[in-house]
């Protein structure tokens, strides 16, 4: 029997007579691997900020848009890699805090935005752990990333919404893994076919006992 | 017990885990420099070091501050001539400050990541020569609440996680050079803690209420020997870990 608890989730928010038409909403930072993604999952796709100046104001604005069953958050890395040493204090704040201030703030309107009983699914580039030398700032904002969304979890779980992230290194890659070769040929996989296709997986009903995880669609690299 | 003495610093070593870490350290013989802005409480941890069987030295760092962390490790370098051993251990003071991913603050954001990212990438970009000389170790203090998240506490847990993955891909990046990086997530009987359940009464009976060991870990005797494992040669073939020092707390490895 389905709970009361449950049909209150599925009942819908305060702001449900305002959802949005789109299938999901994508909160994203601007590549072409996110446009794809949008696209792939017939998603209405709306752009972070890049400065770190105007991210309190869009989380104002953006929070108090229509709310959506479906919400995806795609904040892909945008700068080169390298390692540490050769990493100065710009290319630090570029790869490292940037990026973590993004996810925080992205997640924050997610949530506001998720109606009740919905489903938010993040994908986070992370470098697969064997190929993760010279992805030390990457590495600590999956990480990060995949901790805010744990703790999404935790904090919207009472009103039904699941959150879980995507993990993918599409986008990090080297361009030559080192042994043993990726499980899957495809490796490292694309944002509109493997991470596209896993986001569905967690957004789906048939997840619906599914959250907080961080679920790897990288072809077999990392478990 | 390690058998040769280390020169070790300790960042936000005045108190808690810090302090905790040190004093282990001096009771092996190490030489330990605390590294902490507040000189008054950190010289008498220099002191306690001493006491403890080590020998103690402060100085004065903001490891959110390039130029300070400079300093701090010249320091290390002008006076014993080497670093065998880097724990950061130094937190943002807005680490047990509820708050939610709907609200916080951009500045509030960014003071967490400055004392635990910025620092741990600070500390690493200037003792990565005299760790590599002394194929050394350096030790990152994370918490569960990295691997669990943390509903109230998100920003917390998210740079905690952040220095995670920050040590796990540096593990690999200087496995080479002869450098460990390691992890240790402590849940310890500290003043940072007790602001914490201050500021979240029933915090603190969760926190209790799932510990197999019964109670929280005392810095000195069950966190510090810990550390000082991952920071000496026992942990020689030990890189890109997290040891979790937490009573069996956390229910996620």
């Amino acid at each position: 029997m389905e709970s009361a608890k449950r049909r209150k989730g599925r009942s819908g928010s305060r702001r449900s007579s305002a959802r949005t038409h789109a299938e999901a909403l994508l909160l994203a930072g601007d590549a072409p691997e996110t446009r794809a993604l949008a696209a792939a999952l017939s998603a209405e796709w709306r752009a972070a900020p890049a400065s770190l100046d105007a991210l309190e104001e869009w989380r104002a604005r953006e929070s108090a848009g229509a709310t959506c069953a479906r919400v995806v958050v795609a904040m892909p890395a945008r700068e080169p890699a390298g390692a540490l040493r050769e990493t100065d204090a710009g290319a630090w704040f570029a790869r490292a805090e940037e990026p973590i201030a993004r996810w925080a703030f992205a997640l924050g309107v997610a949530a506001a935005r998720c109606a009740d009983g919905g489903a938010i699914v993040a994908v986070v580039d992370r470098p697969a752990p064997l190929d993760c030398a010279g992805f030390a700032p990457e590495a600590a904002v999956a990480d990060a990333a995949c901790a805010l969304v744990r703790s999404l979890a935790r904090s919207e779980g009472a009103r039904g919404v699941r959150v879980n992230a995507i993990v993918t290194s599409a986008r990090l890659a080297p361009s030559q893994p080192i042994a043993p070769a990726p499980a899957l040929a495809s490796f490292p996989g694309t944002y509109e076919q493997e991470v596209a296709g896993a986001v569905r997986l967690l957004l789906a009903a048939d997840a619906s006992g599914v959250t907080g995880q961080a679920l790897a669609a990288d072809c077999g690299r990392s478990w | 017990m390690t058998a040769a003495p280390r020169v070790a610093l300790v960042t936000g070593a005045s108190g808690g885990v810090g302090r905790g870490i040190a004093l282990a350290c001096a009771a092996a013989g190490w030489r330990v420099w605390i590294a902490a802005r507040r000189a008054q409480e950190g010289e008498g941890v220099a002191r306690e070091v001493d006491a403890a069987g080590g020998a103690g030295r402060f100085v004065a760092c903001d490891v959110a501050d390039a130029d300070s962390v400079a300093a701090a490790i010249a320091a290390v370098l002008a006076r014993d001539r080497r670093l065998d051993a880097l724990a950061h251990n130094a937190t943002s003071g807005l680490s047990p400050k509820p708050t939610s991913l709907r609200e916080v603050s951009l500045g509030e954001l960014q003071d967490h990541i400055a004392v635990s990212l910025r620092g741990a990438y600070l500390l690493a970009r200037a003792a990565h020569s005299p760790l590599r000389s002394a194929r050394g170790a350096y030790l990152l203090l994370t918490s569960e609440a990295g691997f669990e998240g943390k509903a109230r506490l998100p920003i917390y847990a998210a740079v905690k996680a952040a220095q995670r993955g920050f040590a796990r891909a540096l593990a690999r990046e200087w496995g080479a050079d002869g450098i460990r990086v390691n992890c240790l997530a402590p849940l310890a009987s500290t003043p940072a803690m007790e602001r914490a359940f201050a500021l979240d009464p029933a915090m603190q009976a969760r926190v209790l209420g799932r510990l197999p060991l019964g109670a929280l870990g005392d810095p000195i005797a069950e966190v510090g020997p810990a550390a000082r494992f991952l920071l000496s040669d026992d942990a020689r073939f030990v890189t890109g870990h997290t040891l979790m020092a937490d009573g069996g707390s956390c229910p996620v490895t």
